[in-house]
């Protein structure tokens, strides 16, 4: 893809990304609150509202964020579009095509990587994320992480005893989980292309090959929904293990009684970006949203929801969550890595497991 | 005696009213043609042009058609599509049918609970229907759950994500339609044939089967259809139901194809082109049966109200049957929405999960200004497309039933947007709105539109096989009496047909208000309706909140349709003097 920045070199950026994984919590560099242009408050509030148009979870994170912004900046109105990312795209570029833009921002995975191929995004450098590593966000600003996702498998802990839970990638070729597994269908980086990624990236081209076959033959069913959905199938038994669900979920829903644990299987660390739409009609107001939600405030909202912050300053509320508090070792995916060998994974996923 | 003068008078107004009829066959060729030939035209040029990043359009390319052909699995899948529109079509007929016969042409008891189970479910959106049969009867639903611990602990009994368990939910989830649809026909039936029977001897089931059912042909033959072309092109239960098990047919094909990215549009036009041959190809078919359909013209000027046959003993077996569709269309589904409405995740029907019941879903819905907005696009777009449906359609039917100038070519267009499914024609509307000077598109005019495209072949339905119930013979009555064309539509067609109408406005609205794959794609922030934000929400893990507002928002449409349903129950007794 001829848009993306220069510092997509693959390895440089691979070592640069695990690196920044695994330090950005200890060197969590605390970087001083500055104060918000007055300007850009002004413009947005002029504008009177901003239009999102998002593939989070509206009643774990959306409402709660739109509620502590509009508290903040009374007069500004958040509308929300509810979507799985690639609807967000369709619907973006449709717009883009009218000549009449009407989301302003958008987030997700992979969201921003069709839309700026299309050169709908608008490069806007955050201030709030000055102090994220630089990993985290792009030079010029076309996109910014707001939330760390680890993509792990989880079991229902009423069907799948402790000791019964798989540990390895060879555990799940066990024929005790035939049929009993799923994931979801999304073509994306904590999807099964993602998860096939990291096996071949872990145990190389031939064997990893000869693994996914193997694992073709466990009849995993495809769920036409985000994780989220897949974990909520888990939580009610329908089947006892799932593959590549986000971890913060499961602790969200284990902490209001639900049965279900995720497992440190060989997890994937990538992230969710916001962007901001070339022509959007409230441009001021998506600048000052982005800038909220990359904000110390902003990204506590995320915390308390039970996401992973994306800024080093704020820590997730349950600790495990993340990489050393958990003491795993994930693989680190950032979209953009994962975009190089889409193709690919995408293809092995169509051919073995659809 | 008429005096000679206007015997000349009448010849004269004969012929005016012909080249008034005339004119009208034109100018709803015209109109019709307007709304379901753009489409067809934008379906064929996305299926041979290639598409750029930015979703513009390349160069000419046939690779679309030669992906069809060459397609993996291609045959499996058609025979998996075929075996599943089939079975699911004769669950629906077989089922909806003999409540409908049941409850129209008997004295069973229990009526009213079939008319409520019906009502309450054509208001209940379907992806909450097909999310509560996939909890039922799902691994951990509670019929497995009993066998299990009833019987043996290490089998699952039911796979719902096969085959079977697709054809079961769909041909459910259509029956309640069928019953609405074959009530009609089965209560204007006509009893002077049946009493004729019954007179010379004949029992209720030699009654049933050489007299009502062959009445009947024309409408069941009609609707098994209708439901067949809709099974074929469905496209929840495939992706729901099917889409985990493995189970592949055409359209999760196209579904697949559509969600990939970036979406690979062409061939699902060009899918949805060899479709449209296939279908027109049955249409015609349909059309050569429905040209003896004259022969069943069964509401004459004559009494013909129909008398209910008395069942005896068997009146229990009917109930039996009643109670059964209340239990499996309504009761238990709902009850599955219920507990996933008050459960804060989704987990096995436990006595002892009632501990962490609670009422934040239903609160969330209440509280929420998205989900007001929601609900008054959604009615406004659904009542705007029936009202315009029905009085477009009215007129259609009543040209195609009479062979008036032009209604044989009237039918054949109004049946055409059957072929699309649902996100393909979305998908052929978006292509169309992008390109028109008017700014229509993410407006709920564009909504209204395509509603309007989708659900005119089922008003006409309505209003055909309405139509043809009614013998000529009124008419011609009028005519002789020196009633005008548009008084002989008003005075006489239009009161005789209102219960056809009235169906067929319920049928729309309720319908409509439940679509969610042709608006999909064309809902903008502020055109969303309920149906597109459930499938959304549901998509994007609120599967909670989204049983919630299904649910009050299914007790919202089951009000509309009770007040509907008595309006034309009284109506339709001051039209037959009962």
């Amino acid at each position: 893809m001829g848009h993306n920045p220069g510092w997509l070199r693959t390895r440089r950026c691979r070592y640069l990304l695990a690196l920044a994984a695994l330090s950005f919590i200890a060197s969590a560099a605390f970087a001083p609150a500055r104060a918000l242009d007055p300007k850009l408050i002004d413009a947005a509030r002029k504008e009177g509202g901003v239009t999102w148009y998002t593939t989070l979870v509206v009643g774990q994170i959306v409402r709660p964020m739109i509620q502590a912004f509009e508290a903040k900046y009374p007069g500004i109105k958040v509308s929300y579009v509810p979507a799985p990312w690639q609807e967000t795209v369709l619907r973006l570029t449709n717009e883009a095509r009218a000549g009449a833009v009407k989301g302003d921002l958008f987030d997700g995975g992979i969201t921003f990587f069709p839309l700026n191929a299309a050169g709908l995004v608008a490069p806007y450098v955050v201030e709030s994320a000055a102090a994220y590593p630089t990993d985290f966000k792009d030079p010029t600003g076309l996109w910014t992480a707001n939330i760390i996702q680890v993509a792990t498998p989880s079991v229902n802990t009423d069907q799948v005893a402790e000791k019964d839970a798989p540990k390895t990638l060879e555990d799940l070729l066990d024929p005790k989980w035939r049929g009993k597994m799923a994931w979801t269908d999304s073509p994306s980086v904590s999807g099964a292309p993602g998860i096939i990624g990291n096996v071949l990236m872990t145990m190389g081209q031939d064997k990893g090959m000869a693994y996914l076959e193997k694992l073709a033959t466990q009849k995993i069913a495809n769920i036409p929904a985000i994780q989220r959905v897949v974990l909520d199938q888990n939580i009610s038994g329908q089947y006892p293990l799932v593959l590549a669900i986000y971890n913060y979920h499961a602790v969200i829903s284990a902490a209001q009684g639900a049965p279900v644990r995720w497992l440190p299987l060989a997890p994937i660390l990538t992230f969710g970006v916001i962007g901001i739409m070339k022509d959007a009609p409230h441009p001021n107001a998506a600048r000052l949203f982005t800038e909220f939600n990359m904000s110390d405030e902003g990204q506590r909202i995320y915390a308390k929801a039970g996401y992973i912050p994306a800024s080093p300053a704020v820590p997730a509320t349950e600790a495990t969550l993340k990489p050393d508090a958990g003491h795993y070792t994930p693989r680190v995916m950032s979209p953009l890595l994962f975009q190089e060998h889409e193709a690919e994974w995408v293809g092995i996923y169509k051919r073995l497991f659809q | 005696m008429p005096a000679p003068d206007s015997a000349l008078q009448l010849k004269t107004r004969r012929v005016g009213t012909k080249a008034r009829a005339a004119f009208l066959g034109v100018v709803l060729i015209g109109l019709v043609g307007v709304l379901v030939i753009p489409p067809i035209l934008t379906l064929l040029r996305t299926s041979l042009f290639e598409v750029t990043p930015g979703l513009n359009r390349g160069p000419f390319t046939l690779q679309f058609y030669v992906q069809l052909v060459t397609g993996r699995n291609l045959g499996a899948m058609a025979v998996n599509s075929v075996i599943f529109a089939s079975c699911a079509t004769m669950v629906s007929l077989l089922f909806g049918g003999l409540l409908a016969w049941l409850v129209e042409r008997t004295d069973v008891p229990l009526k009213g609970l079939a008319y409520m189970t019906t009502i309450i479910s054509l208001g209940t959106p379907y992806i909450l229907y097909v999310t509560a049969w996939l909890f039922l009867f799902g691994r951990a639903g509670p019929f497995n759950d009993l066998y299990r611990l009833a019987i043996d602990p290490t089998v699952t009994l039911i796979n719902v994500n096969s085959l079977g368990g697709m054809i079961a939910i769909e041909g459910f989830l259509w029956s309640p339609l069928v019953f609405l649809m074959l009530s009609s026909s089965f209560r204007a039936a006509n009893a002077e044939m049946e009493e004729a029977a019954r007179v010379a001897g004949a029992s209720v089931l030699e009654t049933v089967w050489r007299i009502s059912l062959r009445l009947a042909t024309p409408a069941i033959l009609a609707l098994a259809l209708f439901v067949f072309i809709r099974n074929l092109e469905a496209f929840e239960v495939p992706a729901l139901v099917g889409m985990p098990g493995r189970v592949d047919v055409l359209t999760t094909e196209i579904y697949r194809n559509i969600k990939s990215m970036p979406p690979q549009l062409g061939y699902a036009s060009a899918f949805s082109v060899v479709m449209l041959v296939i279908v027109a190809i049955l249409l015609s078919f349909y059309s050569r049966i429905s040209k003896r359909a004259e022969r069943f013209a069964s509401i004459t000027g004559k009494g013909y109200r129909p008398r209910p046959f008395r069942l005896g003993r068997a009146r229990w077996a009917g109930a039996i049957v009643i109670a059964f569709n209340f239990i499996i269309v309504l009761a238990l589904p709902l009850a599955a929405v219920l507990w996933m409405a008050i459960m804060p995740f989704v987990r096995p029907i436990r006595w002892t999960g009632l501990k962490l019941a609670t009422l934040k879903n239903f609160a969330e819905v209440l509280s929420s200004p998205y989900y007001i907005g929601l609900a008054t696009n959604t009615l406004l777009v659904a009542a705007g497309t029936a009202t315009v449906a029905m009085m477009l359609t009215v007129v259609a039917g009543w040209l195609a039933a009479r062979r008036r100038v032009g209604g044989i070519v009237v039918d054949q267009m109004i049946t055409v947007p059957l072929v699309f499914p649902g996100l393909v024609l979305g998908v052929a509307l978006l292509e169309l709105a992008l390109q028109l000077p008017v700014p229509i598109y993410g407006t709920l005019w564009l909504i209204g539109l395509a509603f309007l495209i989708r659900y005119m072949p089922y008003g006409m339905r309505y209003a055909y096989t309405g139509v043809l119930q009614i013998h000529p013979e009124l008419e011609q009555a009028a005519g002789v009496s020196g009633a005008s064309l548009s008084e002989t539509l008003r005075l006489i067609v239009g009161p005789l047909l209102w219960p056809a109408i009235a169906s067929g406005w319920l049928f729309i609205f309720l319908i409509a208000a439940k679509e969610v794959s042709l608006p999909l794609l064309l809902s903008g922030p502020n055109s969303q309706t309920i149906a597109v934000a459930m499938f959304d929400l549901w998509s994007n893990g609120q599967g909670g909140e989204v049983s919630a507002l299904g649910l009050i928002w299914a007790a919202l449409m089951t009000l509309f349709a009770s007040a509907l349903y008595v309006v034309l129950r009284r109506q339709s007794a001051t039209t037959f003097g009962h």
